[in-house]
């Protein structure tokens, strides 16, 4: 029983979710990276080659080889860049359409289609004569008098 | 009428979104009010003059304005450790410093452009700079004086209005005498 309990235990000890939970998480480059731009090119950190953000990429790199973890390593960059090196800016200021426009205007979409679609169906409904279903319905005297002459044209 | 109401509505949206992306576009354009101003033989005034920015040292939280340099000729240079035309200008810069230390004339300000801390101090002492330095942490300092490419240097005189505008690298130090002595007279 003692042995069992010893060894639940051991097999505890070593596995990732244990050894990890009170300890920090190190990041890496690639987990990093997306989220940084170049702060004077204004593109992904990824993309960019220039002075500067050989500078970042190389700080960034400090901070990981010190331990980091990927939210210390953009609390750091957040405080020598500022926001803008974050590839998702805040929600303020003029930064917040980034959020707020997408979102209005899929609502603006839906809210069109929800409008729009019982409209359609509807006018569908009350004018069966037009669209696909007006070949099949009878003709009118007029109507069928003009198709005869047209027909009689070709004969 | 009640047809009409959907094709303005999407057109008014559609406006608004061009309208977004214009002044978006606009907003990251660099202005040049100082420039046309200068060219048009008014003196501006030096934007963000009170607005207090981290001083660049190793004791951090102090802050400064270039208003405390007011009463005296500033000549604010925008710079940066990753610029290296900026360190061609450097030592350019410190005689500047020297010779208005020398006749309690004034001060340059050195303020750092997205820049490391660590870096940037690396530069300080690399190059013996003597005059003060602040941080524009995100830029938005320097976008007032329409910069976004480096280096730039603004002279200000007494009131601090800019006489004397480089948008580039310093390349002789006539530029900058010239430029000191029309702030002092001005």
């Amino acid at each position: 029983m003692r042995r069992a309990a010893l060894y639940a235990l051991t097999v505890l000890a070593l596995s990732p979710a244990f050894a990890t939970a009170g300890a920090k998480q190190r990041t890496s480059m690639q987990a990093v990276l997306p989220y940084v731009m170049c702060v004077t090119c204004g593109i992904p950190l990824t993309d960019a080659q220039s002075p500067q953000a050989d500078q970042e990429r190389a700080y960034i790199q400090q901070l990981i080889y010190r331990g980091d973890t990927l939210a210390q390593v953009k609390g750091a960059l957040v405080a020598e860049y500022g926001t803008q090196v974050l590839a998702l800016p805040p929600a303020s200021g003029f930064d917040v359409t980034v959020y707020v426009v997408p979102a209005a205007v899929v609502a603006a979409l839906f809210g069109g289609l929800l409008v729009l679609l019982p409209r359609w169906r509807r006018n569908r409904n009350r004018d069966p004569g037009s669209g696909a279903g007006a070949a099949t319905g009878p003709l009118s005297a007029p109507d069928a008098a003009r198709l005869d002459a047209d027909l009689a044209r070709y004969d | 009428m009640k047809r009409r109401i959907g094709p303005v509505g999407v057109a008014l949206v559609g406006a608004a979104v061009i309208a977004l992306l214009v002044y978006g576009l606009a907003k990251q354009g660099s202005s040049r009010a100082l420039d046309e101003a200068l060219a048009a033989g008014r003196l501006p005034a030096a934007p963000n003059t009170t607005r207090t920015l981290p001083v660049l040292d190793r004791v951090s939280g102090s802050r400064a304005a270039l208003s405390r340099w007011r009463g005296g000729v500033v000549v604010v240079n925008f710079w940066a450790s990753w610029c290296d035309t900026c360190n061609a200008e450097a030592g350019l810069l410190e005689h500047a410093q020297r010779l208005l230390a020398a006749r309690r004339e004034g001060t340059v300000v050195g303020i750092t452009y997205k820049d490391l801390t660590g870096d940037a101090l690396a530069k300080i002492g690399r190059f013996g700079f003597t005059f003060p330095n602040l941080r524009d942490v995100d830029g938005s300092f320097a976008e007032a004086y329409g910069t976004s490419k480096l280096p730039e240097t603004f002279v200000l005189n007494r009131k601090q209005r800019v006489v004397a505008i480089s948008r580039g690298e310093i390349t002789r130090l006539s530029w900058l005498t010239d430029a000191i002595a029309r702030a002092e007279r001005t």
